[in-house]
């Protein structure tokens, strides 16, 4: 054990020597803190400006006038997508999902107002937050600081005079590691008290920071055994630069960008001017609103008559046109579920394939994790768009309610100059529509979530570090 | 014969060859993945017709009974598109975000422009696989592997006194050394490029810019490395240099920048403006007719003398207060456009500084496929709307019948 600690104390000491690695750590935990400080600072502000706009468009709703009900279906709502915490360390698609969305009746609007459509071209490049700087940079780092480690010795000559001394392969190895696992806590430290600090209320979402922390940890410990396993592999400290390189560029840049294009390919998702088309067909297919002799909306009103017990939808107790308001948004709104289920079905397909390609490069693994546990993914923007086609559903049903039970179907249909005047009900039932509220997902289903990519990267550290074994056997070679 | 000389050694290197191999595969699969790509964008442009004429007949069988204009213009969508140009393979730019197709209508425009395409943001989030990718972040990678070592590694050979002492020779030597290794990468990226591109039919002028901009991108990089080759460091000391500058000029800076652009220039959220568009549409409501109408023939005289509104509900009032309410918010729709653009020049002047940037604003501006394209088929849609607003017009301000064979003489979408 004390030869370890001691091969690791001495590699450490080179390391501390080394100005350009002790420059390039220094500017690394810089970097780190920037970049927790700027997507801190951005979050907060998303969060206000979408905050205010959530209370400017509830306030305006419920400053709407006297109108008729149905009125009120078409002024709509504008609902936000709210940013969680752990949005400030990760967070993952927000920038390319619209944060938006208008709600009316009849249709369905995209979610708008993303920040992709809205910056220049810069934003491709990345965002540099606390999870981009640990995913791409830190392993580079450690790269920089760890490839001579065992290649250094070997070159020089001093492999084999330790070996000859009686220090064994594995106890170097082993040195090696632990000073260079040490680098990479120090690496990740300060972006985990970063993260803690800016993320704050650790006590609701204690399990999902926890995989987080625990995923970064397996990330970086990975990397520092890659680099080992790579430094003890080659027989010059140079090949071994090059070939980490090599690898970081495939594992951290390439891969990443690779996956997405096959899992498009694989799935295709239907354009949204097709699933409009679709829709529509289906709904003309269901029945002719227009068209008084129409089979459906014929049988509808026979049933209405039939359960009030009169014989003319004049004699109804309720304005039947509200119940056709009712019964047209229940077909229109399923068949909106329906589509997007099947949507959401290919893009579930999408990032599942996308998320085997973490079996191939850690990065993604450790990516899908972050995103998974920040709630920061695909499935916490179809919680966002579920949510609001729920929250839209349930408006203008009861807006539509309201047409059928405060508008007389005399007034409904008069054309007369004073009709207008009649047809309008009062501005206080505005004020009875519930605002959007929307619910972050528990942190069980966030936990569950960023597990398989969790088990994923412990995977990967599991069988690089079993892979130390045979290294060592080859390092001990040196000695002949 | 110096030159086979050389070339012989060049294909020893094994590392060397493999790296050549490798970039001319990555090129080769980036340059097919960019064509699949464009060309399924073209392929769902051209299922839009047909289901567009289907949609369209069953709206008109049921309008054509009735004949009134106003059901037609509120019912009826007209699609619009954005063809990829033919050198859109090579840097897709913001074509996986953006739509691309887009249907409107002759309602307010201001609350349909800015709808967006379904699309899986997680596959967006890390960039496409294009040869704006290759060029931009690859390739200088390679420059690294095949340059850092020309000098020093004969140092470390301890070859390099003796090349030194060839009489006369020596710089020529490395010229030639530099000429063959740049010139074979560039042949392995810009190869696939060029083969891409003749299938794609893309104009020689574009062609040659193309390949213009990949050898000045390489010679940035090739001279960056020969400029820290001349510090008389180490090989791995050189690598390791130049890994560094590549990370900070391709992916630290950028980022960097982006954040400060966007703090630099606000763009006033675009949800602001579908607000208060939301809020001049819907007052019409509430507010005496007339005052509407009035507002409307002010910036439309042409439809004056159009006869008054009956007591009834009239179409032609819904679509003017429609017109008046984007109107209403035109300045703020130019702001906001306006400050899209700034952080889009910001970005592009950028580019005069950092060169990863530069490429790939270039590239996309080249293939028609970055912002400035996107506010293109905005503005394009924008004539679209205008001109099918003053078709509908012609038939709700008169009170002429509209029927079947009127739907056969809307206006078609132009293609550009």
């Amino acid at each position: 054990m004390s030869a370890i600690s001691l091969i690791a104390r001495d590699e450490l000491r080179l390391m501390r020597r080394n100005r350009v690695a002790v420059v390039a750590f220094a500017l690394l935990v810089l970097l780190t803190l920037a970049a927790a400080f700027i997507s801190w600072s951005h979050q907060r502000a998303i969060a206000e400006t979408r905050a205010r706009f959530q209370a400017q468009a509830a306030k305006e709703f419920e400053a709407q006038p006297d109108r008729h009900p149905h009125r009120m279906v078409h002024y709509g709502n504008f609902i936000f997508r709210p940013l969680g915490p752990l949005a400030a360390f990760d967070p993952g698609v927000d920038a390319y999902t619209g944060n938006s969305m208008f709600l009316e009746g009849h249709r369905q609007n995209t979610a708008n107002f993303g920040d992709v459509r809205q910056s220049s071209l810069l934003i491709r490049f990345g965002q540099l937050t606390p999870a981009f700087v640990l995913q791409v940079i830190a392993p580079l780092l450690l790269i920089f600081l760890g490839y001579g480690a065992v290649a250094r010795e070997r070159e020089r000559g001093t492999l084999r005079q330790m070996l000859v001394q009686g220090v064994s392969a594995r106890q170097l190895v082993a040195g090696k590691l632990l000073a260079l696992a040490a680098v990479a806590a120090l690496i990740g430290l300060p972006a985990m008290i970063a993260f803690l600090l800016i993320a704050g209320q650790p006590d609701a979402l204690a399990g999902p920071m926890a995989v987080i922390a625990l995923g970064y940890a397996a990330y970086l410990a990975l990397w520092a055994v890659i680099v080992i396993l790579v430094s003890a592999m080659m027989r010059r400290g140079r090949d071994a630069l090059l070939a980490l390189l090599a690898l970081w560029a495939v594992l951290v840049i390439l891969v990443p960008r690779v996956a997405p294009d096959i899992a498009a390919n694989a799935h295709a998702l239907p354009t949204r001017l097709e699933t409009d088309i679709a829709i529509q067909e289906d709904l003309r297919r269901l029945g002719d609103s227009h068209n008084p002799d129409d089979p459906f909306f014929t049988a509808f009103k026979q049933k209405m008559l039939r359960q009030y017990g009169v014989s003319r939808v004049e004699d109804l107790p309720v304005n039947y046109k509200g119940l056709l308001a009712v019964e047209g948004e229940k077909l229109t709104s399923r068949l909106f579920d329906n589509y997007a289920d099947r949507s959401f079905a290919v893009q579930a397909a999408q990032s599942g394939l996308m998320n085997g390609f973490g079996m191939i490069s850690p990065t993604v693994a450790l990516r899908r994790l972050s995103m998974a546990a920040a709630g920061t993914d695909l499935d916490g923007h179809h919680r966002f768009l579920e949510q609001a086609e729920a929250y839209r559903f349930a408006m203008v049903q009861q807006l539509n309610q309201l047409q059928a039970d405060a508008v007389t179907y005399a007034d409904d249909v008069a054309q007369d100059a004073g009709a207008d005047t009649r047809k309008r009900i009062s501005a206080d039932h505005w004020q009875a529509v519930p605002e959007f509220r929307f619910q972050p997902a528990p942190a069980s289903d966030l936990l569950r979530a960023s597990l398989p990519g969790l088990l994923l990267l412990l995977v990967w550290l599991a069988i690089a570090a079993l892979a130390l074994i045979p290294i060592a056997r080859h390092v001990q070679k040196a000695r002949r | 014969m110096l030159l086979r000389t050389e070339l012989t050694l060049l294909l020893r290197a094994r590392m060397a060859m493999f790296a050549l191999i490798l970039v001319a595969l990555l090129s080769i699969a980036a340059v097919a993945a960019g064509m699949a790509e464009v060309a399924r964008q073209r392929d769902v442009i051209a299922r839009i017709a047909p289901q567009q004429e289907r949609d369209l007949a069953a709206i008109a069988s049921w309008v054509d009974q009735g004949k009134d204009p106003g059901n037609a213009a509120y019912y009826s969508f007209h699609a619009t598109w954005d063809a990829p140009e033919p050198l859109a393979f090579a840097s897709l730019g913001l074509r996986d975000v953006a739509p691309y197709i887009l249907r409107v209508r002759a309602l307010g425009l201001e609350a349909q422009l800015y709808d967006g395409e379904a699309f899986n943001p997680e596959l967006a989030l890390p960039g496409r696989f294009d040869f704006a990718f290759v060029l931009v972040y690859l390739a200088p990678l390679f420059v690294i592997a095949l340059f850092h070592d020309l000098v020093s590694g004969e140092r470390e050979a301890g070859r390099l006194r003796m090349l030194d002492a060839l009489p006369g020779r020596a710089r020529r030597l490395w010229v030639r050394r530099v000429a063959l290794r740049g010139g074979l990468l560039y042949a392995a990226l810009a190869l696939p490029l060029l083969a891409g591109a003749l299938l794609s039919g893309v104009p020689v002028g574009q062609c040659l810019a193309v390949l213009g901009l990949t050898g000045a991108y390489l010679l940035f990089w090739i001279g960056l490395t020969l400029l820290v080759g001349r510090l008389r460091w180490s090989s791995v000391a050189n690598a390791a240099t130049l890994a560094g500058l590549w990370l900070v000029l391709t992916l630290i800076l950028p980022t960097v920048a982006h954040v400060a652009i966007n703090q630099a220039i606000p763009v006033g959220q675009g949800v602001e403006l579908s607000m208060a568009q939301r809020e001049a549409v819907n007052r019409a409501w509430d507010i005496p007719r007339e005052e509407t109408m009035t507002r409307f023939y002010a910036g439309h005289p042409e439809w004056r003398n159009s006869p008054p509104l009956p007591p009834a509900f009239h179409w032609k009032w819904y679509f003017a207060f429609h017109q008046v309410g984007d109107e209403s918010v035109a300045p703020r729709a130019a702001a906001y456009r306006n400050g899209i653009e700034a952080r889009d020049r910001a970005a592009q002047a950028l580019g005069w500084v950092l060169p990863s940037v530069g490429v790939q604003a270039a590239l996309a501006r080249l293939a028609d496929t970055d912002m400035q394209a996107q506010l293109a088929y905005q503005d394009r849609i924008r004539a679209y709307h205008q001109t099918l607003r003053q078709f509908y017009y012609r038939y709700l301000f008169t009170d002429t019948p509209f029927g079947k064979e009127d739907f056969a003489r809307t206006p078609r979408f132009p293609s550009s």
